[in-house]
């Protein structure tokens, strides 16, 4: 794909920094000719990766991660990245309603995140990370 | 976030205003726990997101939370002026199932 423009985003994994990470792409997502509602979508995808990755994949303690955004051939691309314990099984990961934090979490982050992106690749390796990418087509390119 | 509880009769009135998430909810979470001891016959939740601006599931794991405490009382759950993008949220979840999407706090407390 040609790159249009990228951004790339490190910090640690403060919980404070969710709200900068989805506020930030949406920034820049919003070069791009989107819908409000789209823009929001992207938020709540945002959030609920970059969540995972405190909650689950450092186990709320501190690690670094990763946030890229690009843009390019009609599609906005969204990779959120951590180091941490990582998934055992994805596909029951992916499941709607399942959580390894029962008595707090309702295990719907990556439901949203399925539902409010056009196309998602989940890949993770326990003990060594996780790594969401998602895309957005966005047939009009910049606004 | 801002937010503010308050208790009318059986019901449990909680005016959100910003953005519920991951870094916001614990305390929300605590403070509308304490108050729904403190209180231990309120029957229904009114949650005014007129001025709420984000929610995720985070926010979302909170009010499921409070609402399995009022559920075995056979209360109700309502949500006041969701805009578009939490009502999508809310769908998404499922919660749309279990609550119901009103115009003002009063017509409920009218009605219950
Ligand atoms: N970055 C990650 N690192 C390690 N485990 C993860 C990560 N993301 C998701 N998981 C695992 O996948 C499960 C499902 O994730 P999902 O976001 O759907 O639900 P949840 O986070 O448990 O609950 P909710 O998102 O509703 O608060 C999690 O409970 C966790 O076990
Ligand atoms: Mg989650």
């Amino acid at each position: 794909m040609e790159t249009k423009n990228w951004i790339k985003l490190e910090f640690p994994s403060e919980t404070v920094n969710v709200a900068f990470a989805r506020t930030a792409i949406a920034l820049f997502a919003a070069q791009l000719d989107l819908t409000l509602d789209e823009l929001e979508d992207i938020k709540v995808a945002v959030s609920e990766a970059v969540s995972n990755s405190v909650i689950h994949g450092y186990q709320n303690n501190l690690g670094t991660i990763i946030v890229q955004a690009s843009y390019g051939n009609g599609q906005l691309q969204i990779v959120v990245e951590d180091f941490g314990q990582g998934i055992p099984d994805i596909e029951l990961a992916k499941e709607t309603g399942y959580t390894t934090i029962p008595q707090e979490r309702m295990g719907l982050g990556l439901t949203f995140i399925y539902e409010y992106m056009d196309d998602v690749v989940l890949t993770s390796q326990v003990n060594q990370g996780t790594k969401v990418t998602m895309k957005k087509n966005v047939p009009n390119q910049e606004s | 976030m801002q937010y503010s509880i308050k208790v009318v009769g059986q019901a449990l009135i909680t005016t959100l205003q910003g953005e519920l998430d991951l870094h916001t909810s614990p305390q929300f979470k605590a403070d509308i726990a304490a108050k729904m001891e403190a209180y231990p016959d309120i029957k229904h939740l009114i949650f005014d997101v007129k001025n709420m601006s984000f929610i995720d599931s985070s926010g979302l794991g909170v009010i499921l939370g409070r609402y399995r405490e009022i559920q075995p009382r056979g209360g109700k759950m309502y949500f006041v002026q969701a805009n578009p993008q939490i009502k999508r949220v809310l769908q998404v979840s499922g919660l749309h199932k279990i609550s119901e999407f009103v115009n003002s706090s009063q017509e409920v407390l009218d009605r219950v």
